[in-house]
């Protein structure tokens, strides 16, 4: 859980001054990486903060500007006396001016991490968010093998028989698997092959979900049908770019030079090809990685997988706005730390790049 | 129980001949809704066929408050029921309640202004309280709901009448002088005035007995946490660790809920049977057809807030053995078309009754799955009601808006706009407004009234929202209220007419915010009936009265009824069926055992 | 028997708007310690001769005729799996661009040690020591650390010197460099050429040298050939074909170069646009820009014929008539100023 890359910026002040163990890790980190592209991090992550405060300042902007439910209406029940919802707005601190509660939120949350409340059922939005990280966590990360897996292998396989049965074969496929809804799919998917109520008994279904640590061969399992079913459009989608980004470099002028020298076409492919059409490849990959960390959603419903993202959808139904507030967080804050992993990644994969 | 209709959300469309109903109240004897389909419940278990094993019920949606003082929605009431035992209940299998916790039904005294009740001896809280329940329990659990920290929807309405309920919401809970306990067993409510429905409202959850000395601590919070460190006094209680928190234990939010046995339960003082040894509620199943499917495969036991959809009961009627395990039941309340009287043009009486002539009950009822999903309602006080209302409302008989086949009167219509003032009997003024869910078969609703509204010329303009949104910002607020709510009902609490009509249509009831009078209907001869009614105690007196009041405020045409629902339940065949007739025939796990 | 023996080479491409006609009768013949200077404008065929040499143009619609011996061994006859033995180890290329032509993503030295190890079970460090040696022979200062350089952090001429040093590195017998300095600063230029011409001393390997560039193969050609839409119109000794040139392109060409001592001078353009390699014209493809052209020259394609000793040239223009009028134009030429310096 990444919760752990806490930025220089976030880390509590020590008492007594700067702490030495910032120096020490600044010291450390630079060797590693270089002094150009530790300050290159340092600025990224500090921007992150800042764009992190304006995703949540916009949040609560977008849930006073625009209609959504009474929260504190839908807390206090049908026949509830209006005096009574006020009486519950003022304890919720809903009657404030917006930027007040913003400022205590803002604080709650820096200081302690706190993300308030649930206005549905009082529970700690925090760790609530916690305990369905894990879930998101194990579908998005399979998922991700599974169509790396699948999708770059076939992208190769294509654009080498370019043209060929087999290439249009696989384009043809994975136009379907990109056009697919996901949620279609999965119906599809759990009355084939779920247990309960499928032709083929196979796979668990939908619910069967229970965490690594209390039964992983059912966790497993349970995990199958969701990871192949978000990772097919992914899988298209790759297999479609690896092919085509393969195409454009085998004929650029150094794998001319590659074959020149006298080397096997699978080196010339795989050496001096595929090094280069992956660059691309790979940080979209994890750009694509971070999104859905922030919660697969259509997944996560229609397989009743307990992850952030169900619990996003169903906080927006409620009008929960700290449940909607914490999950916008996470889910930016996820796509805040792919990029900067992605563009120092790339820099890496890609010593033509400079910071 | 408003909640209700939303959360039976995702019914289509089927075509199935249409029919008439009635049936009497004890539930006992057959009646038809439509060819073929019965909303005869099953019979009540009167033993365990096995004991022990696991039951699972799937819904959708989570409770509305996990808190028993704040619960005010059906599904919710499936965990109440079992865990929380209430002052009186349903007698399985009809609506008509018999002690619970209470040792006898409650003595009323001939001015009505006096209800005694005695307390069952041997009940025992769940761990960590263990202690046995006395009537300062139940004292302190309606007080509370008086508190904002707690803030119960209805206590106001059913116990405010209680002397000493306290008018300004105190922020933490405080004594009610009225609640008398003059010892551990027996409680005396001293009222300001008769309320019929006071017995009655003694059902409700709120009733259920509170350990003060363990819940203040909770309670005396902004928002009380006592719902996730509550303790049960029925035969389950929520699995708790040993401190008694709730909160991901037995709880988890929009994911479970799981009743294990309460050790402190002695059978001998309860009706309910609790066959089975724990109770899964897995929640966050969004599919209907994925639902359907897996109870009917065994995998799980019941359907806990998400009927089937109508292609799936086809399918199960369809089946000799399947449909074996499938039963209706009538959720008690009406859906309606809720018009605005204060601004015109439905100010106008005749303009109202030309909307009643023309609107096609069938198209609407098929928005909803067709004659699988119920009755084509004429009034509100629903067919379960028998002889409490529905009979003295005139029956199915009574229907002052006919049409041939429900399908809607277009010359009559026109006749009445021409009486409205509008010179060929159509429309000439602007677009009316209408507020709708965004989703169907909501949106597929209001869609039919549009449709049928364009017939006697009038054009509608529809905003399409959520549906909390469509109540708590448009609808449940007159100042911004449009000027047709098409998705509303109301279900009633408990099976007392009052309970269908007073809060939906009394003047007095019209509040600036959270207004449920939705026509906004302010009549003063029916204001006045319904005050009578509300302080007549003898029964078939009461009932007649609000038949009466039924047929007024279906002629003002203030709000225009449409259909009264029946509720699908499903079983596994792993299962003995039972369900709770008084809650739109939810699952009541206190019955059901493995077969 | 010539060390490189290109025979009557015809490369046509079939695509959808026709056959190009890329390479269409090519005959040359490369020798050890001999640079070869192959000059024709764009589109002329140099450069796809020269990658059919190094079998780069086996493509699915490549058609391919003709012989190149290489010893004797016809190399388009070969094997891919043979082929590639010999592609860097006995017959090597050198490309226009370095900047494209290196990958960018590796290490200059780890693509030169590639070179090593694909020919060979060479071990790493030995091929590393080989490697900053060919660094060294191109005259790369540094040369140990420029191993671990990227491409893009050498300037133009550090990369196409090691390009070089990529190709000799296995001492080929055949070097072939196609415009190995068009890419370059001028000043850079002739430097790429002085190492193309030491290392050539030193091993003794055949050049040939591909560019559009008179002044280039001027300064380091033993042979010329001139190449005109797929075909070679004159060939022979440099000094030769540049003091006696018996071709009205090859008179044309150096016509239209710009000479730095003539003061103010009009430049003379050959007529005519290049010629469609799908729609040659018939009979001699230069015809339709020669002002020389007779009845004849749209009729018959010229053969290469020799014309004077190791002078062969493709015109249909009797060998005297040619003489006289390069004489005439030699003297019109000298009188304003002098014509191909040296």
């Amino acid at each position: 859980m990444s919760v752990h890359v806490e930025t220089e910026a976030s880390r509590r002040p020590s008492p007594g001054g700067p702490p030495g163990g910032l120096a020490a890790a600044q010291r450390a980190l630079a060797g590693v990486l270089g002094s150009s592209m530790l300050r290159y991090v340092v600025r990224r992550i500090l921007w992150g903060i800042v764009l992190l405060f304006v995703v949540s300042g916009l949040t609560f902007l977008i849930f006073y500007a625009f209609p959504a439910a009474d929260p504190a209406a839908l807390r206090a029940g049908r026949q509830a006396t209006p005096q009574l919802i006020e009486q519950i707005r003022h304890s919720l601190g809903l009657d404030k001016p917006v930027y007040d509660q913003y400022w205590l939120y803002m604080k709650g949350l820096v200081l302690h991490f706190d993300l308030g409340y649930s206005y549905e059922n009082n529970v700690s939005v925090t760790s609530q968010i916690l305990s369905r990280l894990p879930a998101t966590i194990a579908l998005t990360a399979g998922a991700f093998v599974v169509w790396m897996l699948v999708g770059i292998p076939v992208g190769i396989l294509s654009a080498i028989k370019r043209r060929s049965v087999v290439d249009r074969t696989t384009m043809g496929a994975s136009l379907l698997a990109i056009s697919a809804p996901v949620y279609w799919l999965g119906l599809i998917a759990l009355l084939l092959f779920s247990q309960d109520i499928g032709e083929l008994h196979f796979l668990p279904g939908a619910g069967s979900y229970t965490p690594l640590t209390s039964d992983p061969t059912q966790w497993f399992f349970s995990l199958l049908m969701p990871w192949f079913v978000l990772a097919a459009a992914f899988a298209a989608f790759y297999a479609r770019m690896v092919r085509g980004n393969l195409i454009d470099v085998l004929g650029e002028d150094y794998i001319r030079t590659a074959r020149a020298k006298g080397l096997s076409e699978r080196r010339v492919i795989l050496r001096h090809g595929l090094r280069a059409a992956l660059t691309p490849v790979v940080t979209m990959a994890g750009l694509d990685l971070g999104v859905l960390l922030g919660g697969a959603i259509l997944t996560e419903t229609v397989f009743n997988i307990p992850g952030v993202g169900r619990y996003a959808y169903d906080s927006i139904i409620n009008s929960d706005l700290p449940a909607i507030q914490g999950t916008v967080l996470f889910g930016a804050f996820f796509i805040i730390v792919a990029n900067i992993v992605v563009d120092v990644l790339y820099a890496f994969l890609d010593p033509r790049v400079r910071y | 129980m408003l909640r209700a209709f939303g959360a039976a959300a995702l019914v289509g469309a089927t075509i199935l001949v249409a029919g008439c109903g009635g049936s009497s109240s004890s539930g006992e004897s057959e009646s038809q809704t439509a060819a073929g389909i019965s909303t005869a419940p099953p019979p009540t278990p009167t033993a365990c066929e096995t004991k022990g094993g696991t039951l699972k019920i799937l819904s959708a949606g989570d409770v509305d408050h996990i808190d028993p003082g704040q619960g005010y929605y059906s599904f919710t009431y499936e965990i109440t029921r079992p865990t929380q035992r209430a002052l009186l209940s349903a007698k399985p299998g009809t609506v008509e309640l018999q002690p619970d916790l209470a040792a006898g039904m409650p003595q009323v005294s001939k001015d009505g202004k006096t209800v005694t009740v005695k307390i069952r001896q041997g009940v025992h809280f769940s761990p960590p309280v263990n202690r046995e329940v006395t009537s300062a329990d139940v004292k302190y659990a309606i007080e509370r709901g008086f508190a904002t920290s707690v803030a119960n929807g209805y206590a106001a309405a059913y116990f405010g009448v209680i002397q000493g309920a306290p008018k300004t919401a105190p922020q933490f809970p405080e004594p009610i002088s009225g609640i008398e306990t003059p010892d551990p067993s027996t409680l005396v409510f001293h009222l300001t005035q008769p309320e019929a429905v006071f017995v009655t409202a003694l059902s409700m959850p709120l009733t259920a007995p509170v350990p003060e000395d363990y819940a203040k601590q909770y309670d005396d919070q902004t928002l009380s946490t006592y719902g996730l460190h509550q303790v049960a006094s029925g035969p389950y209680m929520i699995k708790s660790n040993a401190a008694g928190s709730i909160n991901g234990v037995g709880y988890k939010p929009n994911r479970l809920i799981d009743l294990v046995r309460n050790p402190n339960w002695d059978s001998s003082t309860d009706y309910r049977l609790a066959c089975a040894d724990e109770v899964r509620f897995e929640e966050g199943f969004q599919d209907p057809t994925v639902v359907a499917k897996t109870i009917l495969s065994g995998s799980a036991d019941a359907n806990g807030d998400i009927p089937p959809p109508p292609a799936e009961l086809r399918s199960i009627l369809s089946s000799s053995t399947e449909s074996k395990e499938l039963f209706f039941t009538p959720t008690g309340g009406a859906r309606y078309i809720a018009l605005n009287t204060t601004e015109p043009p439905f100010d106008n009486a005749n303009a109202r009754k030309a909307v009643a002539y023309v609107l096609d009950r069938n198209a609407l009822r098929l928005t909803r799955g067709g004659a699988v999903d119920g009755t084509i309602a004429t009034h509100f006080i629903d067919p379960s009601f028998g002889d409490k209302g529905f009979e003295q409302a005139g029956g199915t008989g009574f229907n002052p808006f006919p049409s041939p086949d429900f399908s809607g009167d277009v010359t009559k219509a026109k006749e009445l706009m021409k009486a409205a003032g509008y010179a060929d009997g159509m429309y000439t003024g602007p677009q009316v407004t209408v507020v709708a869910d965004n989703v169907p078969p909501g949106s597929d609703t209001a869609k039919v009234v549009a449709a049928d509204l364009a017939k006697i010329g009038i054009k509608s303009r529809i905003i399409s929202v959520t549906h909390a949104t469509m109540y708590t910002k448009y609808c449940n607020v007159p100042k911004n209220e449009p000027n047709i709510c098409p998705n509303v009902g109301w279900l009633p609490d408990f099976h007392e007419p009052q309970a269908i009509l007073d809060v939906p249509f009394n003047g007095k009831n019209i509040i600036p915010s959270n207004n449920s009078n939705w026509p906004l209907l302010n009549d003063p001869a029916i204001n006045a009936a319904m005050d009578r009614a509300e302080k007549t105690l003898d029964p078939s007196k009461r009932y007649e009265q609000w038949g009466k009041i039924d047929q007024q405020v279906t002629e003002t045409a203030s709000a225009i009824p449409w259909l009264w629902e029946d509720y699908p339940t499903l079983f596994s065949s792993r299962v003995v069926p039972a369900l709770m007739v008084d809650n739109e025939g939810a699952p009541d796990v206190d019955f059901m055992s493995v077969r | 028997m010539a060390l490189l023996e290109i025979e009557d080479l015809r490369v046509h491409f079939n695509t959808r708007d026709g056959v190009v006609r890329a390479v269409d009768g090519v005959s040359l013949t490369l020798d050890r310690h001999e640079t070869l200077g192959i000059v024709g404008e764009s589109g002329s065929g140099k450069s796809v001769t020269a990658l059919t040499v190094m079998g780069l143009t086996r493509l699915p619609n490549a058609v391919v005729e003709g012989r190149v011996l290489l010893d004797g061994v016809d190399l388009l006859a070969l094997p891919l799996h043979e082929l590639r033995r010999i592609r860097g180890s006995r017959v090597a290329m050198v490309f226009q661009d370095p900047m494209s032509s290196l990958h960018p993503l590796y290490k200059v030295g780890w693509q030169i040690v590639e070179a090593i190890r694909a020919h060979g079970d060479v071990p790493k460090d030995v091929a590393r020591r080989r490697a900053v040696q060919a660094l060294a022979d191109v005259g790369i200062p540094s040369p140990a650390e420029r191993m671990d350089s990227y491409p893009h952090e050498l300037s133009g001429g550090m990369r196409q010197r090691a390009m070089i040093a990529m190709a000799l590195v296995l001492d080929p017998d055949v070097l072939i460099a196609d415009e190995p300095t068009t890419a370059l600063d001028v000043t850079v230029q002739a430097q790429i050429l002085d190492v193309i011409r030491r290392l050539q001393a030193e091993r003794g390997a055949a050049v040939a040298l591909i560019t559009h560039d008179l002044g280039v193969v001027a300064e380091t050609a033993d042979q010329l050939a001139v190449m005109y839409a797929g075909r070679v119109v004159e060939r022979g000794p440099l000094a030769t074909v540049l003091d006696a040139p018996e071709h009205p392109y090859t008179w044309g060409l150096l016509q239209s170069i710009p000479r730095l001592e003539a003061g103010p001078q009009r430049l003379q353009p050959i007529a005519g646009t290049p010629p469609s390699l799908i729609h040659v014209p018939s009979g001699c493809s230069f015809h339709p820009r020669c002002p020389y052209a007779f009845a004849l020259c749209p009729e018959i394609v010229p053969p290469l014929v020799l014309s004077q000793p190791g002078h062969d040239v493709a015109c249909h223009l009797p060998p005297a008539k040619r003489q006289a009028i390069g004489r005439r134009l030699r003297s019109e030429d000298d009188a304003s100023g002098g014509l191909a310096a040296g």
